[in-house]
């Protein structure tokens, strides 16, 4: 049985909070809400957990970090010792400056890839994309979207009609 | 489509007396009206201004070509004044950058409210002002082409970068600063593109528009992470912002020429960067705001904000200025006390002046609340700005140089047609890249006007039930 998305259209953000809030109270689940800016009630009527991301960009900033500390004192005090004016080889302050540009650039790569690995982007062919309606998701509608499967469809379209959607579809996957 | 209310103050600030935002728009207004100049096809002037932008960069490969081919010689640098134009045009460029992600990145952090209209345009200038800034200490080399020495690669010349070199700190501060940019950029503008995507006119703008916002469907499961990466750029980048500019000071500070070798170096380029990339923003977004009719999000209270800015700056300047001249005489060193002289009375010491005149007097005409949203006023003052600072950074390249501990070894400076091309090209080029921005890409953020407008509707609702008057003390 091939996914399904419902698709239904609000008109305004407390009205789609309100459905999706009544969608999970029927027991329905993969539900997403579709919104042209961040609506934060969204978010917790989908019972969305926290992100981990600050934790995995601490650890990427350190680890980038220590790596270029390692590699400054490897190259100039143990693999090539260069007397420069009789200054330390190993020299902690003038080290510092590539260690903290390099922790900040492996966490900043870092926030990018797990984002777009989040997102599975690039995926710019998504069924959803075949409802033309669908467009005004980034310009003023507020959507609220069910993933089931095809047989259980009909009953979320009614689900969604009486929650006074002013508009339903449904995209299958793999339609095109 | 809209009801003008005519006083919407800044939510959350009763005492602002200009509105945040003028009049009440519809989401779809919105959409429309930020990018109805990129929808549009481009007026005469675009084409105009864009020829004289592409000429201008003609003219920048000339010189580039020049540099390479010739060598740097076909510069006016000599020794000792081994660091000119180049040096000043690279820590000129980069310091605008810095605007870009102060607006961005620590206006984001503290949440104030009037970023959001234009922090798109002044990250847009940092990316381009950035490219422009690495092209030339990359020429500077002397052998271009080598410049990837500077990187620790295994290679077999068995040699490794010395990274007590501040040059190293160079090549890491400023690739880390326009790739941390870049995403930062990138990420802020996935929704708008998607949006772009959404009211596109014809069907290959709607191609292109999918292709760069990657499949964005404004998924409340992504707008949360979204939310929070953004948050971590901004985070990450508001250190970064004040360590780049720290490290191009030091290549200053870290020698011991009178007129470099002082500790207030870091901190006072830094004021100096984002002094000089605030009057940037000015410039541009001042005419930008009227030819693509952005009126109503870029009002007089962010014209009246980033005024203040500047002059808040230009005081830490002036405060670096006088800091500079009081320790070089404090420190009862000659040398010092000589180069601290010089500039008041010797060979620069016009240019000098001047500097003092655009970067200390100009701003000081902001004390006056009319003047701060005198559209005119506003955008003279930057330009001098703008051209204060660039007299500054020459003056603190050359003129150290010019004169350093030896009289015999004194010599002067003087920019050769390559010098001049190479700065006057750079400008030019900066000026295409602006242009092709403001015609392919949202110029302000659509995503964040919603919900500020939002934010702005909620305050009002709060202002009516507590029966207080818009404007008044609540």
């Amino acid at each position: 049985m091939s996914r399904h998305w419902v698709l239904g259209e609000f008109g305004s953000s407390e009205a789609l909070v309100a459905a999706l809030k009544d969608l999970r109270a029927r027991g329905f689940e993969q539900l997403d809400a579709h919104t042209p800016f961040p609506v934060e009630e969204t978010f917790e009527a989908l019972g969305l957990k926290r992100s981990w991301l600050p934790l995995l960009t601490c650890v990427a900033g350190l680890t980038g970090a220590a790596f270029a500390y390692v590699t400054q004192w490897f190259t100039n005090a143990v693999d090539y010792p260069l007397d420069v004016g009789g200054r330390p080889l190993h020299s902690a302050p003038t080290n510092i400056p590539i260690t903290f540009e390099l922790g900040v650039l492996s966490a900043a790569l870092t926030i990018f890839g797990a984002l777009m690995l989040l997102f599975g982007f690039p995926h710019v062919t998504h069924p959803v994309f075949d409802v033309e309606s669908f467009r005004s998701a980034s310009v003023d509608g507020f959507w609220a979207s069910v993933a089931v499967d095809g047989e259980d469809a009909p009953k979320v379209e009614a689900a969604l009609r009486e929650l006074g959607a002013r508009q339903v579809s449904v995209v299958e996957e793999g339609a095109r | 489509m809209s009801t003008a209310d005519p006083q919407v103050p800044a939510p959350g600030d009763p005492l602002t007396e200009h509105p945040i935002l003028e009049g009440r728009h519809s989401d779809r207004a919105y959409s429309e009206s930020l990018l109805a100049f990129v929808h549009r096809p481009p007026s005469r002037t675009w084409w105009a201004l864009l020829a004289l932008g592409l000429a201008g960069t003609v003219l920048l490969t000339v010189a580039i070509c020049m540099t390479l081919f010739v060598g740097v010689g076909t510069w006016g640098n000599n020794i000792p004044v081994a660091w000119a134009f180049g040096i000043t045009n690279f820590v000129w460029w980069i310091g605008i950058g810095h605007a870009g992600t102060l607006i961005s990145a620590i206006l984001l952090l503290f949440q104030e409210k009037w970023r959001g209209s234009i922090n798109r345009f002044a990250e847009a200038m940092t990316l381009f002002a950035v490219t422009c800034a690495g092209l030339f200490p990359l020429l500077h080399l002397g052998r271009p082409w080598k410049f990837y020495w500077l990187v620790p690669y295994p290679s077999s010349l068995r040699a490794w970068p010395q990274f007590r070199s501040p040059l190293t700190w160079d090549i890491a501060a400023v690739s880390t600063y326009l790739t941390v940019s870049l995403l930062f950029w990138y990420v802020g503008l996935i929704p708008d593109l998607a949006t772009a995507r959404d009211t596109a006119r014809t069907p290959r703008a709607r191609f292109w528009y999918g292709l760069a916002s990657l499949g964005w469907r404004g998924s409340a499961k992504h707008w949360r992470q979204w939310r929070t990466g953004y948050l971590l750029l901004a985070g990450l980048a508001t250190p970064l912002v004040v360590s780049v500019h720290t490290i191009v000071s030091f290549d200053f500070a870290v020698s011991q020429l009178p007129g470099w070798h002082t500790t207030i170096f870091p901190p006072y380029f830094v004021a100096g960067a984002v002094f000089s990339g605030f009057a940037l923003v000015i410039t541009l977004l001042l005419p930008a705001r009227k030819a693509m009719g952005l009126e109503h999000v870029v009002t007089p209270l962010h014209l009246d904000n980033m005024a203040k800015v500047l002059m808040a700056t230009g005081w830490i300047v002036a405060y670096g200025y006088l800091q500079e001249h009081f320790f070089a005489w404090f420190s009862g060193n000659p040398f010092e006390i000589h180069a601290s002289e010089a500039e008041f009375l010797g060979p620069y010491a016009p240019l000098f002046w001047m500097q003092v005149f655009c970067n200390v007097v100009v701003p000081q005409v902001f004390w006056f609340p009319r003047m701060r949203t005198n559209v005119v006023v506003l955008w003279v003052a930057a330009l001098l700005v703008n051209v204060g600072m660039w007299t500054e950074r020459f003056l603190i390249v050359a003129a150290s140089l010019s004169m350093d501990f030896l009289p015999s070894s004194w010599a002067p400076f003087r920019p050769t047609w390559v010098d001049w091309s190479l700065l006057g090209g750079s400008i030019a080029f900066f000026c295409t890249a602006f242009l092709l921005f403001l015609k392919y890409v949202p110029a302000v953020s659509v995503s964040e006007m919603k919900e500020l407008q939002r934010e702005v509707d909620a305050s009002l609702e709060f202002r009516r039930e507590q029966g207080t008057r818009p404007g008044g003390a609540p």
